[in-house]
């Protein structure tokens, strides 16, 4: 259903920057496939992130400061461009998750309110 | 914070590739790698992995537009992409780009040229930091001369103590007088500005050495002799020697103590003065010009100029009520001084144009011409592009076709126009510069420093590139907005020779029309302007130029009482005549055009004047009895002073006859008597009639003009002019031996012959002002000569199969010469008539520019318009011919051949 597919892709804009920062605050540097993956397993199979959409916005995370990017090595020897969260991505990520939070005990309140 | 982050790094990324695609496409090679080796691990095929892979994770190409988008600001980009592809598009058609750049270099330049001429006649801020919150305050009154806003010191007071509207209000007058660093040495002159204690806090303005005007300086009159320097001075005189504070130099022969140095930027509250020191104003009664007045008590004593700087939240209107109430108050306390004086509020600019009334009509006049030829650069620029238009047409619809946005295409054509403009703006300065060139011809003719000084400066720059964008606009929007309009088929499919611009030729004939029009009138109002000046300039002044040496002096008071003054200039004058090669020698406070001469408020005996006015303020000139033979004005009736009207003689005035016309129309006014110095002064007779002649400016109206003698109204500075039997200047050294004479330390200034004063003050203004008109009516005429030979030239080659076709089946070469020159003279003559009948229009325009119309007394210069006609239809039928007579010359085989 393409509609269906749409509404996800919408849903992810908004919050694909913090996802981003929650996965590489959590598990420390990681490459964009393993951001990707982490983010599919979590959600079950939910997400699928489409690379003209994960890496464009690991860039503007970069631009932003909130994440720095280095190429290393990954575990079986390739080279990877690894991304790790910044101070002030931490910070950002902090007001980011209160002010979700927030939003979220709203719209949940008022659903619940609504039944 | 982080927003701004990205679009910096955002810039970066546009200039310098920050990241390489090929870093970024390793990137995502990598995830589709590990994705794959994903789903072998789940136990799929090599093949089947790949693929599902790349369903999964999407394509790299599409991935890395993205980044591609992400990584820089993809709008800067185009725009660079444009901008290059502009370059290329202009270089591969290089007569298209010579012509379009010339003639805007040619339309910016005037508008800058005439920008930096407004500049530096009327538009320089202040030298002071927030130059445009400084306001004028001062007295008007129905007869104040030339609405200039001046005080007395006493109102002063008043105002600044009763108004709140003002976060500060400083008060100066101007004083010349004779400088000297050491006491042997002869006195220079100088001009300085005498300015109340808070002149310098308020005005925002910190010395560059030392230190401003204590309160306590500016409270006594006469008693504090300190002295700050302007900074050119203190570099000139005192080769910007840092231990001049402290030191004393001596201004009139008074010694004062130097405190300290004003910065280098700041030259005086005076767009023209560069002044040479600053005194507090409580010296005004020690090196004021008046010797029988004190300024600082009569409150009728009008001399001094106050500025202001409004509190934060106060208007200019709040300001102006509390004023006029203020003003009403002191007129009750004070009937005698302040009735009818309002108290008005000027910005710097409302100030300078009341001050200067002939300058702004002429700034709009050049104004109004500068924006008329940039039409007609514009007017050739916009037709070349739609001549272009059918070859881009192609282009541009391939473009849409592959799929390029409309906005996309428009900003492109816009680019390269922005192109075309901004080369022609750098190249305008060029035409900009000679401007300035022509305009540097006008100098102040004075030994004070006061300059008038035209640059291209930074203030001008930006002008010609406000005026490059605007023309970009103009010419290239509405082109390249219609051009991506198109039916993309019926341009595909058409040849070149399709007829698909009817109405687009029918603009370009509109425009071109309009160009011959346009460059009508400025033909026309050059040849008006011309033609009247050289009819003022030959008419003259009505007074003699020639064979007169001027000489100025002002005997210090120091030395001199003003009994002993006096005697000085008899005796001047009376050895000056003896001098060998002089023919007559005369004294006068003031020479015609030199300057504004003194006022003098009279009251004429049984004259009624109109209600709010009791006295009438008009110029005067303080003479001797060989004033009038020696200028050569002729007295017409009664007689001219005689040696015998001296201080205890009955008092005399000679008037002109503009007062008498004004005053006792047809009737004679020699006996007639006015009150002079008010409604209380003494009684003067009128013994003479003098011929009207010019005082300020050759152009001006007649204007009311009185003459008393000086003996009767001594002058602290007079003038010593000469007519010579040979060469005025040969006479310089004989008199300066004669002033050494009477007194060896005696200055001498302004010596200048007659003919240089007239020439500077007279001739060369209105040859700058014929020049800079002529040469714009020359330009318009120029633009618009390419704008027609480009149409006609375009039209023909439109037609060429018609023309080889009408050819092979029996037309004539005269016969397609004719077809091809109609169209081109049809538009010519249409533009041709618009443009004389509108020159009517300019006529009276250009009437109220220069009173009693350049073109003559507002008659209809009918020469003008049949010298102007002539030249245009010479010149526009040459444009059509030569394009008409390649046409006629078509090898009809070959053209259809081609085909």
């Amino acid at each position: 259903m393409p509609n269906r597919k749409h509404e996800k892709a919408d849903v992810l804009q908004g919050t694909l920057d913090l996802m981003v920062l929650q996965t590489v605050a959590t598990l420390g540097p990681l490459h964009g496939y393993a951001i990707a993956a982490r983010l599919e397993q979590v959600s079950a199979g939910a997400l699928r992130l489409n690379m003209g959409t994960l890496y464009p916005g690991l860039m503007r995370l970069e631009q932003r400061g909130l994440v720095r990017a280095k190429w290393g090595v990954t575990d079986n020897n390739r080279k990877a461009r690894f991304y790790a969260i910044t101070a002030a991505g931490r910070r950002e990520l902090a007001t980011e998750k209160a002010e979700w939070d927030r939003t979220a005990s709203i719209i949940h309140a008022l659903l619940r309110e609504q039944q | 914070m982080a927003a701004l982050r990205e679009w910096t790094r955002r810039f970066w990324g546009t200039l310098r590739r920050h990241r390489a695609d090929r870093d970024l496409e390793e990137e995502l090679r990598l995830h589709l790698e590990l994705a794959a080796e994903d789903a072998r691990r789940r136990g799929e095929s090599p093949e089947r992995a790949a693929r599902a892979a790349r369903l999964h994770a999407g394509g790299v190409s599409q991935a890395m537009e993205a980044l591609r988008d992400q990584r820089g600001l993809p709008w800067l980009d185009d725009l660079a992409r444009d901008l290059a592809y502009g370059c290329r598009m202009l270089a591969r058609n290089p007569g298209f780009t010579i012509v379009a750049v010339l003639s805007l270099a040619i339309g910016i330049g005037a508008n800058t040229a005439v920008f930096s001429f407004a500049d530096g006649l009327l538009l320089r801020p202040l030298t002071v930091p927030r130059p445009g919150e400084v306001l004028t305050v001062g007295s008007l009154s129905a007869n104040s001369i030339r609405g200039l806003l001046l005080s007395s010191y006493r109102d002063y007071v008043d105002i600044k103590d009763r108004s709140k509207s003002f976060e500060g209000l400083v008060a100066f007058a101007e004083s010349v007088v004779g400088f000297t660093a050491h006491p042997e040495t002869l006195p220079r002159l100088t001009i300085g500005m005498l300015v109340t204690s808070n002149f310098f806090p308020v005005m925002g303005v910190e010395p560059a050495l030392g230190r401003a005007f204590r309160l306590d300086e500016d409270q006594v009159p006469g008693r504090d002799a300190v002295v700050m320097l302007g900074y050119r001075f203190w570099e000139r005189e005192f080769g910007g020697d840092r231990s001049i504070v402290g030191r004393t130099i001596r201004l009139n022969g008074i010694e004062f103590t130097v405190v300290g140095v004003a910065p280098a930027q700041f030259t005086g509250l005076d767009q023209y003065v560069r002044y040479d020191f600053y005194t507090p104003l409580m010296m005004w009664s020690r090196l004021g010009e008046d010797l029988d007045v004190r300024p600082f008590d009569a409150r009728d004593f009008r001399r001094l100029n106050i500025r202001g700087r409004l509190k934060p939240g106060v208007t200019m209107t709040q300001a102006q009520t509390e004023l006029s109430v203020l003003a009403r108050d002191l007129e009750r306390a004070y009937p005698d001084t302040n009735r009818n004086q309002n108290i008005v509020v000027r910005t710097e600019l409302q100030a300078r144009i009341a001050a200067t009334p002939i300058v702004p009509p002429l700034l709009w006049m050049l104004t109004t011409l500068a924006g008329a030829v940039l039409f007609v650069a514009c007017a050739n620029v916009a037709g070349l592009l739609a001549s272009r238009a059918p070859v881009r047409a192609r282009e541009i619809a391939m473009r849409l076709a592959i799929g390029a946005g409309r906005t996309r295409v428009i900003r492109q054509l816009i680019a390269e126009s922005l192109l075309i403009a901004v080369a022609g703006g750098v190249l305008g300065l060029g035409v900009g510069y000679a401007g300035v060139m022509l305009f540097r011809q006008i100098q102040i003719p004075t030994d004070l420093p006061i300059v008038a000084s035209f640059e291209l400066d930074r203030r001008a720059l930006l002008v010609s590139l406000v005026v490059a964008l605007v023309s970009a606009v103009l010419f290239g929007l509405a082109p390249a907005i219609r051009s991506t309009r198109t039916d993309l088929t019926a341009v595909m499919k058409a040849t070149h020779a399709a007829g698909f611009g009817r109405r687009r030729r029918w603009g370009r004939a509109v425009l071109v029309g309009g160009q011959v029009a346009i460059s009508v009138v400025l033909l026309v109002v050059a040849t008006f302007v011309y033609r009247g000046f050289q009819q003022r300039l030959g008419s003259g002044p009505g007074h003699r130029t020639d064979h007169l040496l001027t000489m100025a002096f002002t005997p210090s008071p120091a030395r001199y009482r003003e009994a002993e003054a006096q005697q000085f200039f008899e005796r001047l004058v009376e050895r000056a005549r003896e001098v060998p090669g002089v023919k007559s020698a005369a004294l006068a406070s003031f020479i015609p055009m030199d300057g504004l001469p003194r006022p003098v408020t009279i009251v004429p005996e049984s004259f009624q004047f109109p209600p709010g006015t009791e006295s009438a303020k008009l110029l005067t000139s303080m003479v001797d009895e060989h004033y009038f033979d020696t200028m050569g004005l002729s007295i017409l009736e009664g007689r001219a002073f005689r040696a015998t009207d001296s201080a205890d003689a009955p008092r005399v005035a000679v008037v002109n006859e503009q007062f008498a016309m004004h005053y006792w129309p047809n009737q004679d006014v020699v006996g007639k008597r006015f009150r002079v110095n008010g409604r209380g002064g003494p009684w003067v007779e009128i013994v003479g009639l003098a011929k009207t002649s010019k005082y300020s400016f050759l152009l001006e109206p007649p204007t009311d003009f009185v003459y008393l003698p000086y003996k009767q109204r001594p002058q602290p500075t007079m003038i010593l002019l000469a007519e010579s039997w040979g060469d005025p200047a040969s006479l310089v050294t004989p008199l300066r031996e004669v002033v050494r004479g009477l007194d060896s330390s005696q200055p001498i200034h302004h010596i200048r012959t007659m003919e240089e004063l007239y020439r500077m003050r007279v001739v060369s203004v209105l040859n700058v002002i014929v020049g800079s008109v002529a040469a714009m009516g020359m330009m318009g005429l120029g633009l618009s000569i390419v704008g027609l030979y480009g149409l006609v030239a375009y039209a023909a080659s439109r037609r060429t199969r018609e023309i080889a076709i009408r050819m092979a089946i029996g037309a004539g070469r005269f016969d397609v010469l004719r077809m091809v020159l109609r169209q081109g003279l049809g538009l010519a003559v249409a533009g041709l008539v618009v443009g004389l009948l509108a020159s009517v229009g300019a006529d009276r325009a250009l009437t109220t520019v220069f009173s009693g119309g350049a073109g003559g007394d507002g008659r209809i210069d009918v020469t003008a318009f049949l010298l102007v006609a002539s030249v245009v239809l010479a010149v526009t039928l040459l444009a059509a011919y030569l394009p008409a007579r390649r046409a006629s010359r078509v090898n009809p085989t070959e053209a259809l051949r081609y085909e």
